[in-house]
């Protein structure tokens, strides 16, 4: 079998960009995107400094996480351990630039010109690729030259035409490119001659690209975190900016909606079916739906979202979704209490598909945790009674007694999961994101809520408004919690380098720049 | 041959030769007649030394030529007011008014005298550096030479940011315009910020990662931790201008501290003048018949001519002998059994200071490390192995010492390369394989070959051709703006002497008149060439207030820009994807090109040209035939102004003298006569065949790389360690000055000491700022130096989007660099804006804080603080240019300066 892979020579690099350069000609990206790029590290104090330069761009992992969570089948794996997108077929949700440990992965919308305006220059428009706008795209290792070149006998990684753009220009020879699975080829070579680690190792996301360290360094350590790097924003974890609020409010409301529809169901076997809430509920659901729509790529090809529930979470939430609004609107138009808690379980599914989503996404440390899912699926629940006892005027004992329940435990599975977090290591700005949250959330959002239900035991009287003052503050909280986990809090994985190369001195350790860990 | 756009999608070989490091190959794709990519040209792999391969800037090319800001056709100004603040008011024009306005002005020059009333040249034309603008200016070098006189030395960078002192000392040591180590041989490299990562081109680049593989050391010391330094095995932190003290601490370690029997003696005292008798008034011991240099024979127990066969020179010692000394001005002092030192005995006297201890407190690195250097540095020179090249036995010392800017101009750089050259012939490693060699000469002639430079002089060492420096023909009034041949022996007369001048002089004259000499008048006509000394020279306020004050300039313009702003004529050249030209590569060109071929490559046109953008041969052309210089300018082109002699013993394609020629038939000329070169008249292919393929090349000796041979060849000796060419010239350039009655080059004129001492640079620098400021330097407790990157190291680049993308994944091209510890010390966060003050000027811009860089240094890379320029005036990253003073007290004997300030940073707002 043929696994294409990198071998990129550190003791060699020395970040001049003309892979850069040429991956952008050769490739055509728009100003911003770059598919294959040089990061800059520097790691140590003065004036024991170190420095270093990393190629990076798509992995073209053995088990690309973005990949998996693909809900359209766009991203695939060739035979060749090429990880490939079909323009065509991606509805642009952009799930999978999340998933990606390696920020590998570009969504731009519509043209866009080195130097401005409407059409761009000539070369610029003797290259529109208006296929893809919108959509997710990455470095392809160039795989029309490899099988260009493979179909005229060439052999990529020794014939310069075969051979992916950035390593054939690469002015040091630092890039290697070679069947990693050929032990003759050139890069199975470097690999059993030199040191060499690949990033993020511990994701288990068997990157393709090998950082050849040179001989001098005798292990390749963990690198070293370094909470707060001088001047390496370029390197260190950076917010998420492929979903805003449309998206969190996909997973508000969709908590919210599917929390609030299960409680309303409870009470259909004590009674009609409330229909006020449930509708709201269905509601939630599908503004929350309506939200991400607008925010992705390519909006009219939504139906694309259902191509791959064998491994997307992105497509079972979709798939829940269905039968949880039919059965809902129907059990609700019908006064269906029994078919009312058939959709409410398709809720609870839809509710812990948005957990896994979250979990899915490897490229985003605040949501790896394994408490995520159960975290998410926590405060969905907690949302929907809190908002039951506010849209039914607190009239509840069991819900209110159960709302209590429930916030107890969200705080427990938060505390799990921060804690989690926290002892494995988190960028150090959501840590700092996260912790500044805990203050608020605890006591505004945990232990009021939880005074206000006491409150309303010990105080029959005031029942209903404790009782639904307790409810708004719970559900007010558990958006909070959202909006901060899917945007405030959702830094990237960043970068890191396992040692800095030796270049015919000693080497030193490397980094992780912007990470944190409190065991 | 079908034309750019007759095919679909085709490939067209060409050159790049934006930067210094150059010429290198490339191909760009052309799709539907339009430039979409440059790719690598893998046709040239196996003779490209570094493959074929071309650096990120080449990948800037496509959006250079079709930036929308190009201007695409010549321009008036209309607004007769100059000034930064002023609106040109440009309109556009045809060539024809265009080359009537130019010719207008140059016929009325012709009328009344190429020269002015101060003996300047009326015309003055400012290129780009290093040369490379002659390789985009087709003939106009013919049309130049045509003319006659011209003014090259005002200059936009050259002079105070190139490797000055190197330029002037190499050729005057080893013919070496550019020093490099032997890099493909050499396993430990002292670079003592020499940034060849960033400016050493792809050949460097290759070079140096191959070192790397094969597991050679080297050693950076530079303040701040550059590209370079992080591709070294070790950074020293060196505190700036200091380096001078570390090499000479490497001299002690080596001359007082290590058994003699350890150097590479046979080197020393056979191929340097190191045995050389100095006599009591410190010039050579001559003897009386001959003239020649006394050594003192051990054999023979008496003193001889240096090169009596037989001797074997004592290398160390006093010695009573009898002869006489020559000194300044036909001096001659005749000594009876006077007590004389060799040259090797005073060198050993005069470096007894300078101990690793002494060193460390001077330039911040541990006494220990120095040591450690000092004899890394010995133990790797390998003395007394030997190479095999081409059938020749040579030394092997594969050991050598790289200097970069600020380190080799400016006061302090004569001493560092003296001390350089010097450690390089105590091991025996100056110009043999692997150690320390030279690249090319620009100051001595024949240009296109080293060893064909090398003449003997009475003394056995390298003639030279200094400026006179004697009565009867010393240059009195200086012939150009800045006063080159007057002032610096050393600079020569070639072609690229006035470049090299004191070009800071030139524009510091436009503001003062220097006595006696009266102030200099602007040129009447100034034509300016990829370049923008508004931006890269120093004192840009003034320079640019300078320039608003010249009556008539024409800018050659790819866009607006800041020198251009002053222009009264822009005019569109056909620009790097759109000329035609032909242009000689191969054997070793500047810094790290070493090839094994020689040959032509052929730039030529890959895109459709953009606008009204003509070929700068047509306009050399058009400006030949309207000023009436036609003939001249076609017997220029003939006799070899376009790079090329038209004719040989073979051939003979040389231009008929009255006739307007095409461009293509000027080149296709061109390129048979290349052909015809390059095969004894045999191969006549023409332009159609290089414009298919692009290059023709052929196979050139290695040992070219060398200069030893032929220093071994004709019995020479390298003039190591004693300078008393230097001393003598000096003392009759003082003569001159002094009878002038002009004091003001008397600090310079100290510099020409035969064994140079170590000055406290540092505290040159902080006193002459005091001095001509009026300040207290402790206000000002920060050096403030530069660095180049290889997205912006020439080439122009700042208006391209595409290098400014990539180029800011590397750290530090978004602000002023500061210590991370030392910012946190004084308050400061990563992007506060920042104001950096000197005591000539101040800039703004962000503060980058990084641990790589000493707490008493900030750094600010590259060239930037544009006004005028579309997409870099948008930057709002600043310059160290508009900081430095031009200031005769920090320009040394050679008449260069350097980019070193002290400044002051403070805060004035937090991060956007």
């Amino acid at each position: 079998m043929t696994r294409w892979a990198i071998a990129a020579d550190l003791n060699r690099c020395i970040g001049c960009q003309t892979c850069t350069s040429a991956c952008k000609h050769a490739n055509a990206t728009p100003p911003g995107v770059q598919w294959r790029k040089v990061l800059d590290f520097e790691a140590g104090a003065f004036p024991d400094v170190h420095r270093a330069f990393l190629p990076t761009g798509c992995m073209h992992c053995d088990d690309p996480p973005c990949m998996h969570v693909c809900p359209s089948t766009a991203t695939g794996k060739r035979d060749d351990g090429i990880v490939t997108i079909d323009y065509d077929i991606c509805i642009g949700c952009a799930y999978c630039a999340l998933a990606c440990p390696y920020q590998a992965r570009f969504r731009l919308d519509g043209a866009s010109f080195a130097y401005g305006g409407l059409t761009g220059m000539a070369n610029e428009k003797q290259r529109e690729q208006p296929e893809r706008s919108g959509v997710a795209q990455k470095c392809t290792f160039c795989v029309e030259r490899i099988d260009a070149g493979l179909a005229a006998g060439l052999t990529p990684g020794i014939d310069p035409e075969a051979t992916p753009a950035c390593v054939s220009s690469c002015i040091a020879g630092a890039l290697h490119f070679g069947d990693a699975d050929d032990p003759d080829s050139n890069v199975a070579k470097l690999l059993a001659e030199n040191q060499h680690f690949r990033m993020h190792e511990e994701l288990d996301t068997g990157p393709g690209i090998f950082y050849l360290n040179g001989a001098g360094n005798a292990d390749q350590p963990e690198p070293e975190l370094v909470a707060d790097p001088a001047s390496q924003a370029s390197v260190a974890p950076a917010r998420q900016t492929s979903w805003d609020w449309r998206a969190a409010m996909n997973f508000m409301a969709g908590g919210a909606g599917t929390g609030l529809f299960f409680a309303s169901a409870q009470t259909a076997f004590t009674g009609p079916t409330p229909l006020l809430p449930g509708l709201i509920a269905l509601a939630l659901v599908a503004t929350g739906l309506f939200c991400v729509w607008m925010e992705i790529g390519r909006p009219w090809r939504f139906l694309n979202v259902f191509r791959n529930p064998n491994t997307s979470w992105m497509t079972r939430e979709a798939l829940a979704a269905l039968p949880f609004l039919a059965c809902g609107l129907t059990a609700l138009t019908f006064n269906l209490p029994l078919l009312g808690m058939v959709a409410a379980l398709f809720g609870l599914l839809f509710l812990y598909c948005q957990g896994q989503i979250l979990h899915a996404a490897k490229g985003i440390p605040a949501w790896r945790p394994a408490q995520i899912p159960y975290l998410i699926f926590a405060t969905g629940l907690t949302e929907g009674a809190g908002l039951f006892l506010l849209l039914t005027g607190g009239a509840s004992l069991g819900m209110a007694a159960g709302l209590l329940a429930l916030t107890a435990l969200r705080y427990l599975v938060w505390r799990r999961y921060k804690a989690n977090l926290f002892s494995t290591g988190a960028p150090t700005r959501t840590v700092e994101v996260l912790e500044r949250f805990e203050g608020g959330f605890f006591s505004a959002g945990c232990l009021a809520p939880a005074a206000l239900v006491v409150a309303g035991f010990l105080l029959p009287g005031l029942q209903p408004i404790l009782f639904s003052l307790a409810g708004l503050v719970v559900f007010t909280s558990g958006w909070w919690l959202k909006f901060t986990l899917v945007t405030k809090a959702a830094y990237n994985q960043g970068y890191a380098i396992n040692a800095m190369p030796a270049r015919g001195g000693t080497g030193a350790p490397g980094i992780k720049p912007g990470w944190t860990a409190k065991p | 041959m079908d034309k750019p756009g007759q095919r679909a999608t085709e490939y067209v070989p060409t050159y790049c030769y934006q930067c210094v490091a150059g010429p290198d190959l490339l191909q760009v794709k052309v799709e539907n007649g339009v430039a979409t990519e440059v790719t690598p040209n893998f046709d040239a792999e196996d003779i490209h030394p570094a493959a074929g391969r071309v650096c990120v800037k080449a990948f800037g090319l496509i959006q250079k030529t079709y930036n929308p800001h190009r201007i695409k056709t010549p321009m008036k100004r209309t607004n007769p007011k100059k000034g930064k603040d002023e609106d040109p008011g440009f309109v556009p024009i045809t060539w024809d008014e265009a080359l009537d306005l130019i010719t207008e002005k140059l016929s009325t020059i012709q009328q009344n005298g190429l020269t002015d009333e101060n003996g300047h040249p009326r015309l003055a034309a400012s290129f780009g550096g290093g040369g490379t603008p002659t390789a985009y200016m087709g003939t106009f070098p013919a049309f130049l030479s045509a003319w006659g006189v011209a003014d090259f030395g005002l200059g936009s960078g050259q002079g105070v940011k190139c490797y000055h002192s190197e330029h002037l000392y190499g050729e005057l040591w080893h013919r070496a315009f550019t020093v490099c180590a032997d890099t493909p041989r050499c396993d430990y490299i002292l670079s003592f910020g020499y940034n060849a990562e960033a400016s050493s081109g792809v050949c460097g680049v290759k070079r140096h990662a191959d070192a790397r593989g094969r597991g050679a050391k080297r050693i950076q010391l530079e303040p701040h931790l550059s590209v370079t330094g992080a591709c070294s095995s070790e950074w020293l932190a060196i505190k700036p201008k200091t380096d001078a003290a570390f090499l000479y601490s490497m001299l002690y370690v080596l001359l007082h501290e290590i058994p003699r029997g350890e150097l590479d003696l046979d080197f020393i005292s056979n191929r340097t003048t190191s045995p050389y008798l100095v006599g009591p008034n410190g010039y050579y011991m001559r003897e009386p018949k001959s003239g020649k240099p006394l050594v003192f024979d051990t054999a023979k127990n008496k003193p001889v001519a240096f090169d009596t066969p037989g001797s074997v020179p004592a290398l160390e010692g006093e010695f009573k002998i009898s002869g006489h000394e020559e000194g300044p001005d036909d001096i001659l002092w005749k000594h009876t059994q006077v007590a004389c030192r060799t040259a090797f005995s005073l060198l050993v006297e005069a470096m007894c200071h300078y101990s690793p201890s002494w060193a460390a407190e001077v330039c911040g690195i541990p006494a220990v490390k120095i040591r450690e250097v000092a004899l890394d540095f010995l133990k790797h020179a390998h003395i007394g192995e030997t190479i095999e090249i081409e059938g020749r036995t040579l030394p092997l010392r594969p050991v050598a010492i790289a200097l970069g800017k600020t380190v080799n101009n400016g006061w302090g750089g004569f001493d560092c390369c003296w001390a350089r050259t010097l450690l390089a012939c105590l091991i025996g490693g100056l110009e043999v394989p692997g150690g320390t060699l030279g690249t090319t000469v620009r100051l001595n002639r024949p240009a296109t070959s080293r060893q064909a430079s090398v003449t003997p002089s009475r003394d056995g060492i390298m003639d030279y051709p200094m400026n006179a420096t004697r009565k009867e023909n010393w240059v009195a009034t200086p012939d150009v703006r800045n006063a080159n041949r007057t002032l610096v022996p050393l600079v020569a007369n070639s072609p690229w002497s006035q470049a090299l001048g004191p070009t800071h002089l030139a524009w510091m004259m436009q503001k003062d008149a220097f006595d006696p000499w009266p102030k200099a008048k602007p040129p009447d006509v100034w034509f300016v060439y990829r370049t923008n000394p508004a931006i890269s020279f120093w004192d840009t306020d003034a320079l640019s207030d300078s320039m608003a004050k010249f009556p008539f300039t024409v800018c050659f313009a790819l866009t607006r820009d800041e020198t251009n702003h002053m222009a009264d004529i822009l005019l569109p050249e056909c620009t790097d994807l759109e000329g035609l030209q032909l242009l000689r590569i191969g054997n070793s060109k500047y810094t790290e090109q070493f090839w094994r071929h020689s040959g032509f490559a052929l730039r030529q046109p890959a895109a459709t040209t953009q606008g009204e953008a003509r070929d700068f041969t047509w306009i050399a052309t058009q400006l030949a035939a309207r000023t009436g210089l036609l003939e001249r300018y076609n017997t220029a082109i003939n006799r070899g102004a376009a790079g090329i002699v038209l004719t040989g013993e073979n051939y003979d394609f040389s231009l008929a003298p009255d006739t307007a020629h095409d461009v293509d038939d000027i080149w296709d000329a061109c390129c048979k006569a290349a052909s015809a070169e390059l095969s004894d008249g045999e191969n006549t292919d023409g332009l159609d065949y290089y414009r298919t393929h692009g290059f023709k090349t052929i196979e050139s000796p290695e040992l070219d790389w060398y200069l030893y041979p032929v220093i071994e060849d004709l019995n020479l000796r390298f003039e190591m360690p004693y300078q008393e060419r230097l001393k003598r010239v000096g003392g009759e350039l003082s003569n001159r000055l002094h009878e002038q009655g002009i004091t003001w080059w008397d600090n310079q004129l100290e510099e020409y000491e035969p064994l140079p001492a170590w000055h406290d640079y540092p505290g040159l620098w902080e006193s002459a700022l005091e001095k001509n400021f009026d300040i207290d330097i402790a206000d000002f407790p920060f050096w403030l130096v530069t660095s180049r990157s290889m997205q912006y190291a020439w080439g122009g680049n700042a208006g391209i989007q595409m290098i400014r993308e990539v180029a800011q994944n590397i750290a530090g091209h978004d602000g002023v660099i500061m210590n991370a510890a030392r910012g946190h010390e004084l308050g400061f966060s990563e992007g506060d804006l920042v104001e950096v003050s000197s005591p000539l000027n101040l800039a703004k811009g962000r503060v980058v804080l990084r641990n790589g860089i000493r707490p008493d240094t900030l750094l600010m890379i590259g060239q930037f603080g544009h006004w005028a320029t579309p997409l870099a005036k948008g930057f709002d990253v600043p310059s160290m240019n508009a900081l430095v003073p031009m200031l005769l007290d920090l320009t040394d004997s050679t008449g260069s300066g350097c980019d070193l300030v002290k400044v002051n940073i403070r805060k004035l707002a937090g991060p956007s």
